[in-house]
């Protein structure tokens, strides 16, 4: 089984620097991979580790892409290459042409069986990509995936809604989106990460996959909402004084 | 405002169709409901605020309401609603995104506020895990948008109310995924946003069991317990509806008291509107301080068992 598995790169939102007039500025920012995309990679190698197969890891974004070691980062993490579609257009793309791209992209990669996204970017957590790809390689799709298998060539999976849970069958080639906590994402070891970079990496520009389309939405601002101001009286450790300081603080509010 | 001509509203709860009905009444001129499940809700579904119904038949066995994407699908491309709603679930989503990619656009998701200008639909929703918030406006023909929870309030139900139902035929679709079983999910039912006082735990908390200190001390003072994601889908010790958030619970207690939490945007979003915030931290340099009222930089091992201690003896 081929698994293609798509990660978004993603500012550090604790980086996000807010300036006077409450726009926000990421020229401060560093940027990782989106968390929930790591948990998507453990799954499609768990999945590959079980069934057979190898698992390619998938992106489009801006020049972050380049980062050596964001690169090795999601390498060390079991992929054995990396396909990348960079351009700066792709970090402000929203859900329907990320969607479109990586759908071309899956395309091009030819013979990819099943696609796994995360549960939803770190950054816009729309929930969408997934959902769109599916409909775009007009592949049958799912999101909230808890646990999969495969079994007579046929994916067996759990998704998690909110109040039950449903046992489906989801023939193949098939879009899938995983849960935030089906699997904890692995942690790399230097073995894994020297390897990382010698592992292939394809870069591919928005002309090798036919373009992309012009954005279905406008963005009209981007705002820090309004802080609460807070009295941040911090008692600075826990002997029994301290404590009975903090209980006083407490006991009025009571 | 000015309003839209066609609103439609998708979504699989009753009180959401209520809500969703209530926000489309608002936003345009006349409200469609695409229902699927028994014949019996129709009626209601009228009553709730809704001008006209496509009932578009009952699962079973064999049909799943994943499987009435291409029947939605058809309906779109024939009607072109201005805008079509969608609930704020799990299912409801996948859908939304399926219907827009089927028409070239994206969904506007999680949205917390309505505007619109000149004919144009804007809506306001939160980014960079709360860091932010972005206002945008689609520029489909028809308008997708999955509303989040409790934007907009339900209409008291009208039982006069008369709306026109058209049965919808069925389109068989192109590909599917078959549903071979379903199970309850368990869960309580806590709805924490009617809490005063809220005591949250995050990943400071060691163990499972070390939550019964915590329950205490939140009978004590008649709080109700909340969490951080990790507590409540890393390791499941508490229900998906206790853990606040951006993805989670948002809402304004007037007593918040975080314990073991970092104080991370994510989770902060979700509580950063509580009157007051007391936090309890090992760590000097946790973002949950310089967000909080009242700190003390220790190990909650020692501060929570002085504190339930002190309150008994107050009583
Ligand atoms: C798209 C997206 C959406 C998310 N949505 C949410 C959301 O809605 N809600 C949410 O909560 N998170 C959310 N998260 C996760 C969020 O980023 C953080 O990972 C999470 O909030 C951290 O939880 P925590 O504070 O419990 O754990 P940690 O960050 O691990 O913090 C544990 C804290 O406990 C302290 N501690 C340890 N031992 C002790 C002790 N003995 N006594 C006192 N203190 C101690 C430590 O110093 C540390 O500060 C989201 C993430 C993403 C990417
Ligand atoms: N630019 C991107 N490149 C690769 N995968 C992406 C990108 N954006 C989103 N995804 C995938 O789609 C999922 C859902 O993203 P979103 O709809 O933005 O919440 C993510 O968890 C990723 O797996």
């Amino acid at each position: 089984m081929k698994i293609a598995v798509c990660y978004k790169l993603v500012p550090d939102e604790q980086d996000i620097v807010i300036n006077g007039d409450h726009t926000i500025s990421f020229d401060k920012a560093e940027w990782k991979i989106g968390q929930y995309d790591l948990v998507a990679v453990e799954a499609a190698m768990r999945l590959a580790e079980v069934a057979g197969g190898t698992v390619s890891a998938l992106s489009a974004g801006g020049k972050q892409l380049e980062n050596s070691k964001l690169k090795k980062n999601i390498l060390s993490r079991g992929p054995v290459d990396a396909y990348m579609i960079i351009d700066e257009t792709m970090s402000d793309a929203d859900s329907y042409q990320t969607a479109y791209v990586l759908a071309k992209a899956i395309e091009k990669i030819k013979d990819v069986d099943l696609v796994v996204c995360g549960e939803g970017s770190s950054d816009m957590y729309a929930q969408q990509v997934g959902s769109q790809i599916g409909e775009l390689l007009q592949w049958p799709s799912v999101n909230a995936i808890g646990t999969i298998t495969l079994a007579d060539g046929k994916l067996i999976a759990e998704r998690m809604l909110e109040t039950e849970v449903e046992v489906l069958e989801i023939p193949i080639p098939a879009v899938i989106s995983v849960t935030s906590d089906i699997f904890q994402a692995r942690i790399a070891n230097l073995k894994d990460i020297l390897e990382a970079g010698k592992k292939p990496v394809v870069r591919w520009d928005l002309d090798d996959i036919g373009g992309v389309p012009e954005m279905s939405t406008n963005v009209l601002s981007v705002l820090a909402p309004p802080q609460a101001d807070r009295r941040r009286v911090i008692i600075g450790g826990d002997s029994g004084d301290q404590i009975n300081e903090f209980y006083e603080h407490l006991r009025k509010e009571l | 405002m000015s309003r839209v001509k066609d609103v439609w509203v998708f979504t699989e709860k009753q009180e959401s169709i209520a809500e969703l009905c209530a926000g489309a009444r608002q936003l345009g001129e006349r409200v469609t409901v695409l229902a699927v499940g028994s014949r019996d809700r129709i009626e209601r579904i009228i009553a709730f605020g809704a001008d006209r119904v496509f009932y578009l038949g009952d699962t079973g066995a064999d049909r799943t309401v994943e499987d009435y994407a291409f029947t939605l699908s058809k309906l779109i491309e024939e009607e072109a609603p201005d805008l079509f709603l969608f609930g704020a679930t799990k299912r409801c989503r996948h859908m939304a995104g399926r219907l827009a990619a089927r028409q070239r656009t994206s969904v506007l998701s999680d949205i917390m506020e309505f505007l619109t200008d000149k004919d144009e639909i804007q809506g306001t929703q939160m980014v960079y895990g709360g860091a932010a918030v972005r206002t945008l406006a689609s520029k489909s023909a028809t308008v997708f948008s999955v509303v989040g929870s409790g934007v907009f309030t339900s209409l008291p139900e009208d039982a006069d109310r008369e709306g026109d139902v058209r049965a919808v035929d069925f389109v068989e679709p192109a590909y599917r995924v078959r549903c071979m079983e379903k199970r309850e999910r368990g869960g309580t039912s806590v709805d924490l946003t009617a809490a005063k006082r809220v005591i949250a735990v995050g990943r400071g908390i060691a163990k499972e069991e070390d939550l019964k200190m915590i329950e205490e001390l939140a009978r004590l003072i008649g709080a109700e317990i909340g969490c951080t994601r990790p507590i409540s889908e890393g390791v499941n010790w508490m229900g998906r509806e206790r853990y606040i958030g951006v993805s989670g619970v948002m809402f304004k207690p007037e007593l918040y008291i975080a314990i073991g939490i970092s104080g991370q945007i994510q989770h902060m979003v979700g509580c950063n509107q509580s009157g007051v915030i007391f936090a309890i931290n090992t760590d000097t340099a946790a973002k949950i301080f310089s967000q909080s009222d009242y700190g003390i930089v220790g190990d909650l091992y020692t501060v929570v068992p002085v504190l339930l201690e002190k309150i008994r003896a107050a009583r």
